[in-house]
């Protein structure tokens, strides 16, 4: 189960990063989608198994949709990506940053003695997901349900049929 | 020490660093979603540990479906956005935002 964890842990931070650096807009999309599958594998061997189908079938597939379905309207090319917005000039120093602040947390983590807590086996399970949603925290089901209406509105209200005129 | 505990603190640090740095550095529109989501990975990541080291991973879960649906949400509606900008203008640029009135 930990060589699972460190491996998903492993490659997400390498989808991640390749995410923000990757100088085309596809390959971006498609590394975000790669990190997205990573965490829905390390929710899955922590036991979070509704919350990794949701992050496989939402993050990983749809926001991805989503991504592809905006750049292909946009229709810009990586040439014109790199020229117009300066992507590799102002993106290259991002390794440098990631170097330093991992091993500066590195150094906090071995030396200052930062260490979070081991998984408690004996806590008690708070109960079922189902009853957990509908009886403790049902504010958040209306809640939901209300950011979605509001989304809903909103791309509604972006993509009215008469700009499209 | 707890290796695991502390490889998902740096793992997520590291990500919300990434994250950050791309909202900072870049211009078009897209990379800027593409830079808040990945900063959300780290947050889901933190949420999940912190169910799975409490023992309350049903609670945690709750948690991330909420989270899970307004990433959807903000992503769908900055796409929109950003789909909107680049008809009115012919790019992404976000300094275009400015010329806006209203």
């Amino acid at each position: 189960m930990e060589a699972v964890i460190y491996t998903c842990l492993g490659l997400m931070l390498i989808f991640g990063v390749m995410a923000v650096m990757f100088h085309s807009m596809t390959k971006s999309a498609i590394a975000l989608a790669a990190a997205s599958a990573a965490l829905g594998a390390i929710m899955y061997e922590t036991g979070a198994i509704w919350s990794a189908l949701l992050e496989i079938s939402v993050c990983s597939g749809l926001v991805t949709v989503i991504f592809i379905s905006a750049i292909s309207l946009s229709n810009m090319d990586k040439k014109e990506l790199e020229k117009v917005y300066e992507d590799k000039k102002r993106m290259s120093l991002l390794p440098v940053v990631l170097i330093l602040s991992g091993a500066v947390l590195v150094i906090a983590a071995l030396s200052a003695g930062v260490s979070l807590p081991h998984a408690d086996a004996s806590a008690k399970a708070a109960g079922d997901l189902r009853e957990i949603l509908w009886n403790n925290r049902q504010a958040d089901i209306w809640g939901q349900i209300i950011v979605m209406i509001t989304g809903a509105a909103a791309v509604s209200v972006l993509f009215r049929e008469s700009d499209w005129k | 020490m707890n290796a695991i505990g502390n490889i998902v603190f740096i793992v997520g640090f590291l990500l919300i660093i990434a994250g950050c740095y791309c909202l900072i550095r870049t211009y078009h529109m897209l990379k800027i979603i593409l830079g808040i989501e990945v900063a959300m990975k780290a947050v889901t990541l933190f949420i999940t540990y912190a169910g799975y080291i409490n023992g309350n991973i049903d609670l945690a879960q709750s948690f991330v479906i909420t989270s899970i649906v307004i990433e959807v949400v903000v992503a769908v509606v900055a796409a929109g956005i950003a789909i909107n900008l680049y008809r009115k203008y012919g790019s992404m640029d976000i300094r275009n935002l400015r010329k806006l009135k209203g």
